[in-house]
């Protein structure tokens, strides 16, 4: 008698469980089908009194207006090509000190990564005015430089690589320094291979990062050919007043390449993150 | 040549002085073992000679060169880890290949070498495998492997065989024996068993509290032992010690006087010790036989009482361990014997006389130092003499 309430009571728990989740995902997906459905749809319809989950009149012209209008394909090279800028960058940078914090013993190094990781104390938006007056001083602004190189610090990533790097065995650093292995070649050859999951979790959440970052690019760049996807679409909406459609279709053609990309890597991501918080996957 | 040298070497590391002087000398081709309690400073020791650890002071020489601050890899060594660090991303081959391709070794001649140890080893058919699919044994053969790969002057072992199992454990002992009979390179194993110590060290160095006490062949070691320290690491189950007072000396012989009043006879000069003087009687558990109670007024060796607290047979031997009568009869320490197994210990509870031979027993004086031992040499066997 007991047990099958216990049994029943466990399989109330998890039809209220999965409903949540249901009821979650739903919330969460919404924005993005809506979109879908919005950017399918002829201009018209949507700003139609009459509510319809689905487009009636289904269409490609906004897409076809976005992509033949403004300047959205060069906004994408330019998200592309500062994405990949940023991401390339942070990770060597962050591989290196993460690497000297973990393994290299010099004087002042528990000082020195005490400072790095002040940097988690400051918003970025307090760094906005003395950064762009340095880029303007540089002669940065509007420029690829300009809109990648204050991106490319970050103490989450190093703090990620470095509590990685100190579960590493140190007999691995010792033997591939035994075989003649100077500290580049060590990270290289031994800790970047072990790491190949953790280092593909944190470029890909970095990349898309730097996708979506509208702040920086918005505060360096001033020039319509030097714009990324983000601050692009602000431009968009400018031009083409409250044309919806148009607008939602934008927005998808700026998600895709991420959306791709994710999609591509999702397991590698998700292993890296298990590897990380020590979980066997 | 590939000797190696150790004067005056000391390491500290802040305020804490882990290796305090150590001067040693290991020949050409001579295969050494370290051999110590946990935290004794053998493991630094080694890695000071791998150059995994900076020298605070002293000499260090291998092949004849001062190598004090010479890179590892340059030092004409190559280390077994405890733990194989076997690059796990990397194929056994490539493990092994690794140190010749960071010296832009051409490929032909890496996988020539990559080959030949392989042979020398028994791993061919493992070459394509990742480290992950290899047994303890296997990886530790790789290990040994790169280490071969490299031609190095001197091969340093850290703790190879303490990840296998028992049974591997001897197989591994005796392969690593008869690859330095092959390769007739200089050797230097560190472990903290003894056993290990014994049968592979043609030359063994026992350390304690970051010095040497005492270095010399297995034979020496357990039969000439320096210090109650020595003597009481070398030998499972460990050297008896019974406290006891110098109460006679003549002619080679002291007389002592045991706390619980037994008086027996010990082969040893104790010339420098006056009377009265507090020191420590040692016998090993094979060198003590058990008696009837009784019978020991009869013999010259005196005779200490005791009472059977447990019997081990172990198949081969009989392990009796006994309280030994103390200072007015309470109990002291535990005692063990080992005995013949075929021959029927006593029963737990037994009282029984414990004999102490005179030629077999040791002194030691409140410092720990040995009285030098007035044995005849010891005989060889008739088998064992040479032709």
């Amino acid at each position: 008698m007991n047990g099958s309430m216990a049994q029943r009571a466990q399989l109330g728990w998890t039809v209220a469980g999965v409903a949540a989740c249901v009821l979650l995902a739903a919330l969460w997906t919404f924005p993005l089908l809506w979109a879908m459905s919005t950017a399918l749809r002829p201009e018209h319809e949507t700003v139609s009194a009459v509510f319809h989950w689905l487009p009636q009149d289904w269409t490609l012209d906004a897409f076809r207006i976005t992509l033949g209008a403004g300047n959205l394909p060069r906004w994408l090279f330019n998200s592309a090509l500062v994405a990949l800028l940023v991401t390339a960058v942070t990770m060597a940078i962050s591989l290196m000190a993460a690497y000297a914090f973990s393994q290299l013993r010099f004087r002042g190094r528990s000082l020195l990564f005490a400072v790095a990781m002040l940097a988690f104390l400051l918003p970025f938006e307090a760094l906005l005015v003395p950064l762009f007056r340095t880029m303007n001083q540089l002669g940065l602004i509007n420029s690829y430089a300009g809109l990648v190189l204050p991106q490319v610090v970050s103490p989450v990533v190093i703090y990620v690589f470095k509590q990685f790097f100190d579960q590493i065995p140190a007999d691995f650093r010792e033997a591939a320094v035994m075989d003649g292995a100077g500290p580049l070649r060590v990270l290289w050859s031994v800790y970047l291979p072990i790491s190949g999951n953790i280092v593909w979790a944190m470029a890909i959440v970095t990349f898309i990062g730097a996708w979506n970052n509208f702040l920086w690019p918005f505060i360096i760049v001033t020039s319509n050919d030097m714009m990324t996807i983000p601050l692009g679409l602000t431009q968009t909406y400018d031009a083409f007043g409250v044309r919806y459609a148009q607008l939602m279709a934008s927005a998808l053609l700026g998600a895709l390449p991420v959306g791709l990309a994710y999609a591509l890597f999702q397991r590698r991501v998700t292993q890296g993150f298990l590897a990380a918080s020590g979980l066997k996957g | 040549m590939a000797s190696v040298s150790l004067r005056g070497i000391k390491k500290q590391y802040d305020n804490n002085q882990v290796i305090k002087g150590i001067d040693l000398s290991i020949a050409d081709g001579e295969f050494v073992v370290f051999v110590g309690p946990s935290g004794c400073g053998k493991s630094t020791l080694l890695r000071i000679i791998a150059g995994l650890e900076d020298i605070s002071e002293g000499t260090l020489e291998i092949g004849g060169q001062v190598s004090n601050t010479v890179e590892p890899s340059r030092r004409g060594i190559a280390m077994v880890f405890q733990s194989y660090a076997l690059y796990p991303h990397m194929s056994v081959a490539e493990n092994m290949g690794f140190a010749l391709k960071l010296a832009k070794v051409p490929k032909a001649e890496i996988a020539g070498r990559v080959g030949r140890a392989a042979q020398i080893l028994q791993i061919e058919h493992l070459l394509e495998r990742k480290p992950k699919a290899l047994s303890g044994g296997q990886r530790q053969r790789v290990a040994i492997g790169r280490a071969i790969v490299r031609k190095p002057q001197v091969f340093l072992f850290d703790e190879p065989l303490s990840n296998l199992d028992a049974a591997l454990r001897g197989q591994t002992r005796v392969e690593l024996a008869r690859l330095h009979r092959e390769l007739q390179a200089t050797m230097i194993y560190v472990t903290h068993d003894q056993v290990e110590a014994m049968t592979l060290g043609q030359k063994i160095v026992v350390l304690n509290g970051g010095r040497i006490e005492q270095v010399g062949t297995p034979v020496d070691l357990y039969e000439r032992p320096a210090n109650k320290f020595v003597a009481g690491f070398l030998g499972s189950p460990r050297m008896n010690f019974f406290e006891a007072t110098l109460v006679g000396e003549a002619g080679g012989s002291a007389g002592v006087m045991l706390a619980g009043g037994a008086r027996v006879q010990v082969a040893a000069d104790v010339a420098r010790a006056q009377l009265g003087a507090r020191v420590t009687l040692g016998v090993r558990p094979e060198h003590l036989q058990i008696m009837r109670p009784g019978v020991t007024e009869t013999r010259q060796d005196g005779g200490v009482k005791a009472t059977v607290a447990l019997v081990e047979y172990l198949g081969d031997v009989t392990l009796v361990y006994a309280h030994v009568e103390g200072a007015a009869g309470a109990e002291s320490e535990m005692v063990a014997v080992k005995c013949d197994a075929d021959i029927a210990p006593p029963a737990p509870g037994s009282r029984v006389e414990l004999v102490f031979p005179a030629s077999r027993a040791f002194l030691f004086d409140a410092d720990g130092l040995v009285f030098a031992p007035v044995w005849a040499e010891r005989e060889e066997a008739p088998l064992l003499q040479a032709r």
